[in-house]
């Protein structure tokens, strides 16, 4: 066991073996800043200032060479080989609601969903709650280093974690999930984690962005409003955009929720239409639509979005550009 | 609108910046060739803190993420940074920077 001193801040946390620097300090309940939580964002790096750490992912692209030679590591993939003093940021606004923990996650059941993303269920022997919009990591089994999915659910007593993934071309995880993992399988899950959850005293209406492997944290958003007391009165618009009318997904898991058509409001934007998908509905990519669903009423939205990197870009470009304070906007940068 | 003393122009050596915090804000104050500038010290994209970064000519590099700002507007120099970091108008009494918040 490392104990771990942040000198500035006056704080020590002790990191157990196999655990990160940064997980072991956010579930000792410290505000710790981070937002991917698997290499790529670099948020979490902190300065080795005595000490001897070891990394899960030394190539991580969350570090430039600069960076390094400052002596930066990343607190998400660096376990403690000795005792540690590092210099981070600390804000109170980055201590988790909810503290992560670890546990085992059995598979309980599959649903495809799309040509390429299907609802994973596992069911945990140690539950933990989660706030809608956050995520979990999954440790597969035989594939090295957790990746990060989104829920898609909700839950009262953390003892189901559901995600709907999306199968990755080569990538090692979301193959492992697809071709190999059976209902009764275990993996190891860890969370919850992620800043992009659920406001439920934002005093606005909602707009959710979601694309591919978006899905999942927008829906789990969808289903919280749906159910949730503070947001009575209040719109949700659900705008999700694909390639073909093969990525078309979530209306069907929208249209069975409380209020859909009179509060929750389901659009889909395909940036390609194949010529058999004799698509009429919205061409273009999904900012775009979504400029033209809420013209200039946008800034009044509380606006959560999830999607792959080139998709979050612009749509945090479009929202800026159109004046949205910065404050509303709700997404964890994956890269 | 009043004015909130920050520090004296001693405290920030040429081509330097050191973070204040008072009544809620946290603020980054450069000195520029004797002139005095001051912005959010919390990096308008990431957890970076600006006092902390790396001045070039009239720009601050943020030294999480290697975005950069003008340090006299506050506008985006260099990307990841999307958003404008939040200037503030600087008031000189005698040998004391403020600023009008």
């Amino acid at each position: 066991m490392a104990t771990i001193e942040i000198p500035a801040a006056k704080i020590s946390f002790e990191c157990p073996p196999g655990d990160t620097i940064l997980r072991a300090g956010l579930r000792a309940g410290l505000g710790m800043a981070y937002e991917c939580n698997v290499g790529s964002c670099g948020n979490c790096q902190f300065e080795l200032l005595e000490g001897k750490v070891e990394s899960l992912y030394p190539e991580a692209p969350g570090l430039n060479e600069r960076m390094r030679q400052r002596n930066r590591h990343l607190g998400c993939q660096s376990l403690a080989l000795t005792d540690c003093k590092i210099k981070l940021p600390m804000r109170d606004d980055y201590k988790s609601l909810i503290l992560p923990a670890r546990a085992t996650g059995h598979l309980t059941a599959i649903e495809n969903l799309t040509h390429d993303i299907r609802e994973f269920r596992f069911r945990l022997d140690k539950g933990n709650r989660f706030l809608p919009g956050q995520y979990g990591l999954i440790g597969v089994p035989g594939v090295v280093g957790a990746r990060a999915y989104s829920y898609c659910n909700n839950t009262a007593d953390g003892a189901e974690w559901h995600f709907q993934i999306k199968r990755m071309p080569n990538g090692k995880a979301s193959t492992a999930l697809f071709d190999q993992l059976k209902v009764g399988d275990a993996v190891t899950l860890d969370g919850p984690y992620g800043n992009a959850y659920l406001r439920e005293d934002a005093p606005r209406d909602i707009l959710c962005v979601a694309g591919g492997s978006g899905l999942s944290p927008m829906i789990s958003i969808a289903r919280a409003f749906a159910a949730s007391e503070k947001l009575k009165g209040r719109k949700l618009h659900f705008v999700y955009g694909g390639r073909s009318g093969r990525d078309l997904a979530g209306e069907a898991i929208l249209r069975g929720l409380p209020g859909f058509g009179k509060t929750i409001f389901y659009y889909a934007a395909l940036s390609n239409p194949a010529d058999d998908d004799n698509w009429t509905g919205r061409t273009g990519f999904v900012h775009e639509a979504v400029k033209d669903i809420l013209g200039a009423s946008l800034p009044e939205h509380e606006i959560y979005f999830a999607g792959p990197p080139p998709m979050t870009e612009a749509v945090m470009k479009m929202a800026i550009e159109n004046k949205v304070p910065v404050a509303q906007l709700h997404y964890d940068r994956f890269y | 609108m009043k004015t909130i003393p920050l520090c004296k122009t001693s405290d920030v050596d040429e081509g330097t910046a050191i973070k204040v915090e008072t009544e809620g804000l946290s603020l980054a104050v450069f000195n520029l060739n004797g002139a005095f500038y001051v912005l959010d010290d919390l990096c308008s994209h990431g957890p970076g803190s600006l006092s902390e970064g790396y001045i070039t000519g009239e720009n601050i590099e943020c030294d999480f993420h290697n975005g950069a700002f003008n340090i006299k507007t506050g506008e985006v120099a260099e990307p990841p940074c999307l958003v404008p970091q939040k200037t503030y108008k600087v008031v000189m009494d005698g040998d004391t920077v403020g600023v009008e918040a």
